[in-house]
């Protein structure tokens, strides 16, 4: 206990979860968070090479395989062209030269820094606390843990164990290298009256067993070994041109059977899933994999259900060619892993397989994947039976309309108001202070983090942290004093929180319409800033829904959210801004995609002019009129001297009859 | 003239959203007592005229009897989840509709207007009885504003009318 306490400041400098001590132990089990399950994938895949390390090398690029592979059109449904042979081999090796000279380093840190190694501890069975309820293995990892720690008292750091087994009398434990290191120190150490034996138990491997600056080098090279045999069997198997990963006949790759995976069976599980790690290293990011590779081919694969290849919906969600032809699916069910998956899939071919016979097929798939036109060749519906579908659908979902938005602004002080609000939050929100904020303002914002998300678009989280101390979400936040807490009155409060939020980029106004929807309409019984009116003055409230991209200086993938806010804007006091915001309610949702009008199309050739430039901005403000309401032509100027000099002399339901729709 | 503090005006707005939010939902979505729609609304008077501003989904609303008749013949059945909400005090002295004599502030935060925000979920069932019809969840966010019941207000006004009717009310389905 005294060394434990010792020990136990040390834990800080090292990052590690505190929460990861003290906890129960049994038999297998993890004992670190999130950390190791990625470590695993990697893990296996350098199990996999471990096990083969030293056969023949890899042969460079495909003979086989040519006229079995029948391509997929790249992107549009030009399906049922039975095209031959596909290796754009050199091209495609040039790609992925290109690729992996920025990505190599990455993967290769990931592969190597985390690299796990294992030792196998006998004599626990000998000792006393072999009694103990759980065999002694608590109070032996204790030990270890214990021991390891204090033996470089220099160092002052805490040696843990990540996870424990117990094979027959043996116990293995996992650590990372540095920890192994100290472990293996505690051989021959006397435990509850046994002598232990501490022995490396890595997977086969020559050199295993020696030093962990050795052994983590072993792994490095395996895994990099495997790595550039995977990477040399996609590149033999992609084609750019077609933007295809041709991934049939797995088991007959010359350049896979080399390496041994597949260990004298045919399956697929163990080398799909690696070779999608790979796949996923190969790109910096999701729009990057979108763009390089539109279709996949899984045919010749002897596949019944998809549960060996199910991470390919993982890595590649938005593929729009899918080719499983002379495969085994006879049922449907075989399907089910990705029953949700490829939501933008438009060309699926199953010719080959027991289940095309099923007159009910096509009827399923359509239904199941909303993108689909295209089965077994056979163009089934148009991108436009796709459009209209949707549409219907939309309708039938919501049974109350969506219309276009509602805005009844008041001498276009509202638009004005978006106008400057949405440029000036992105890029000076004190600016924005100073303009429409002012003592009495009051702002607060709240996280929906379980809003509903879409099925057809998804987008990666990013972390809450810079919002959440702030969201008064009152199904979250029930006491006064949090909620008066999280409630900022006056603009120096605002720019508090502003300033400690992540910087945010709202989609320009003009070229974006769809990607908002305003509401505007006056509302009455304000406060008068004057004090002159008792029954207070007109003002306007405003809607707003739309979404922002955070900037996030570490985030690869643009990171965006969804929104929306509520403004209540009243004419300001004197001395301040003429118009001033009431209220500023701001409301954030994990990003799905606004649910848009339907719009009926209205011919935008009413007239031609020779301008091309100007028949664009036409163009987009009929856009911006048909989805805002707003109006085309503005004078900011003009806006807020007729608001100013209106405000006291109209009553309070003097704008209604005349702006409604 | 005693001002109102800004922990009691925190704190009756927050309840008066509170309770709002707890009962509209309920009454929207369930098929039995979507009859009390309208008692959410405020009801312009000779002396105040004033009549609710109603939007769902863009859609201008004229009257709370029509919003009761899309419940009714439009949606069977109806599930809201409120995932969000929060609201801000817009006037503690809202006078729109008053007589002279009534105008003056109140201690206890009974005359505050209040603008609320709701972010949540709700699924269109397509019968009542089709539980198992497969609704997907939608997402909406809907703004109000709050007014001070007349009819509630005063020491002659009936027990367990509802301190606070919705002026203005915007949906929208946003997924």
């Amino acid at each position: 206990m005294m060394q434990r306490a010792a020990v136990a400041p040390s834990r800080g400098p090292r990052g590690a979860s505190p929460s990861v001590r003290g906890g129960p132990r049994g038999g297998i089990q993890k004992r670190r968070g999130a950390g190791p399950a990625r470590v695993d994938k990697d893990g296996d895949l350098v199990m996999d090479a471990g096990a083969t390390g030293g056969k023949g090398r890899v042969g460079r690029g495909r003979i086989e395989g040519g006229a079995a592979s029948k391509p997929l059109g790249t992107g549009r449904t030009n399906s049922g062209s039975s095209r031959g042979g596909n290796h754009g081999l050199h091209r495609a090796q040039a790609i992925l030269r290109g690729m992996e000279s920025k990505q190599a380093t990455v993967l290769e840190s990931r592969i190597t820094a985390v690299g796990p190694t294992s030792l196998r501890i006998d004599g626990l069975s000998s000792s006393k606390a072999a009694s103990n309820p759980d065999g002694g293995l608590e109070s032996l990892l204790g030990f270890l843990e214990r021991k390891a720690s204090g033996l470089d008292a220099k160092s002052n750091r805490t040696v843990k164990i990540k996870k424990s087994s117990m094979k027959g009398d043996s116990v293995i434990i996992t650590a990372s290298p540095d920890d192994i290191e100290q472990i293996q120190k505690l051989d021959k150490f006397t435990f509850a009256g046994s002598v232990l034996s501490v022995k490396a138990c890595d997977p086969p491997s020559p050199q295993a067993g020696k030093s962990g600056e050795k052994k983590k080098q072993t792994v490095s090279q395996e895994a990099q070994e495997a790595k550039d045999r995977f990477r040399a069997v996609l590149a033999a198997r992609y084609d750019a041109n077609l933007k295809l990963l041709n991934l049939s006949a797995l088991a007959l790759d010359t350049g896979l059977r080399q390496m041994g995976v597949f260990d004298g069976s045919t399956t697929t599980s163990k080398v799909f899933p690696a070779m999608m790690v790979v796949c996923d290293g190969l790109f910096k990011n999701q729009q990057e994999k979108r763009d390089a590779i539109v279709s996949v081919s899984l045919a010749d694969n002897e596949l019944a259900d998809v549960s060996a290849v199910t991470t390919l919906a993982q890595t590649f969600p938005d593929l729009k060619n899918l080719d499983l032809s002379r495969n085994k699916f006879a049922e449907i069910k075989g399907l089910n892993a990705w029953r949700w998956k490829f939501r933008h899939l438009e060309n699926l071919v199953l010719t080959g397989n027991p289940i095309e016979s099923q007159p009910t097929l096509k009827d399923e798939l359509l239904k199941r994947y909303p993108n689909l036109q295209v089965v077994n060749g056979v163009t089934l519906r148009t991108a436009e039976d796709v459009a209209a579908a949707k549409a219907a659908a939309e309708v039938k979902k919501s049974p109350i309309p969506i219309a276009g938005p509602d805005f009844r602004d008041v001498s276009q002080v509202g638009e004005n108001f978006i106008r400057q609000f949405l440029p000036l939050y992105d890029n000076d929100r004190n600016a924005l202070l100073e303009t429409f904020y002012d003592a009495h303002s009051v702002y607060s914002l709240s996280l929906n983090l379980t809003a509903p998300r879409s099925h057809e678009h998804s987008m990666p989280i990013q972390p809450w942290t810079a919002y959440f101390k702030h969201s008064r979400n009152f199904t979250k936040i029930t006491h006064l004093n949090a909620r008066m807490a999280r409630r900022y009155k006056g603009s120096q409060a605002i720019q508090q929180v502003w300033s400690t939020l992540p910087a945010s980029r709202h989609p320009e106004l003009e070229s974006n319409a769809d990607k908002y929807l305003m509401e505007c309409h006056p509302l009455p019984g304000l406060v008068d800033p004057s004090n002159q009116s008792v029954r207070g003055v007109d003002g306007l409230i405003i809607t707003m829904h739309g979404e922002f991209e955070e900037q996030t200086e570490s985030a690869t993938e643009k990171s965006l959210r969804s929104f929306s806010r509520t403004f209540i804007l009243g004419p300001g006091a004197p001395g301040g801004p003429q118009i001033r915001v009431v209220s500023d309610m701001l409301t954030l949702r994990p990003w799905a995609p606004l649910a848009l009008p339907q719009i009926s199309s209205i011919s935008p050739e009413t007239h031609r002019t020779s301008d091309p430039e100007q028949q664009e901005r036409e163009a987009i403000t009929m856009q911006l009129v048909e989805k805002t309401g707003m109006t085309p032509a503005w004078n900011i100027e003009q806006a807020f001297i007729t608001f100013t000099a209106n405000k006291d002399k109209l009553p309070a339901d003097a704008f209604i009859p005349s702006v409604a729709r | 003239m005693a001002d109102l503090s800004e922990d009691t005006e925190v704190k009756v707005a927050t309840d008066a959203a509170q309770l709002f939010v707890d009962a509209f939902y309920p009454t929207l979505g369930n098929p039995k007592t979507r009859g009390n729609i309208t008692s959410f609304y405020i009801k312009p008077t000779l002396t105040s005229p004033q009549r609710p501003d109603i939007t769902l989904n863009g859609n201008v609303i004229s009257d709370p009897s029509e919003v009761q008749k899309i419940f009714e013949t439009q949606i069977p059945k109806a599930h809201y989840e409120v995932q969000s909400f929060d609201c801000h005090v817009i006037n503690p002295n809202y006078n729109v509709g008053l007589d002279d004599a009534a105008l003056g502030p109140s201690k206890d935060g009974k005359k505050m207007s209040i603008v609320a925000m709701v972010s949540g979920s709700v699924k269109y069932y397509k019968s009542s009885e089709d539980e198992e019809a497969r609704a997907e969840p939608r997402g909406f966010t809907e703004t109000f504003v709050l007014v001070p019941n007349q009819e509630a207000q005063g020491p002659k006004a009936a027990k367990g009318l509802k301190g606070w009717l919705i002026q203005s009310q915007n949906f929208r389905l946003v997924l």
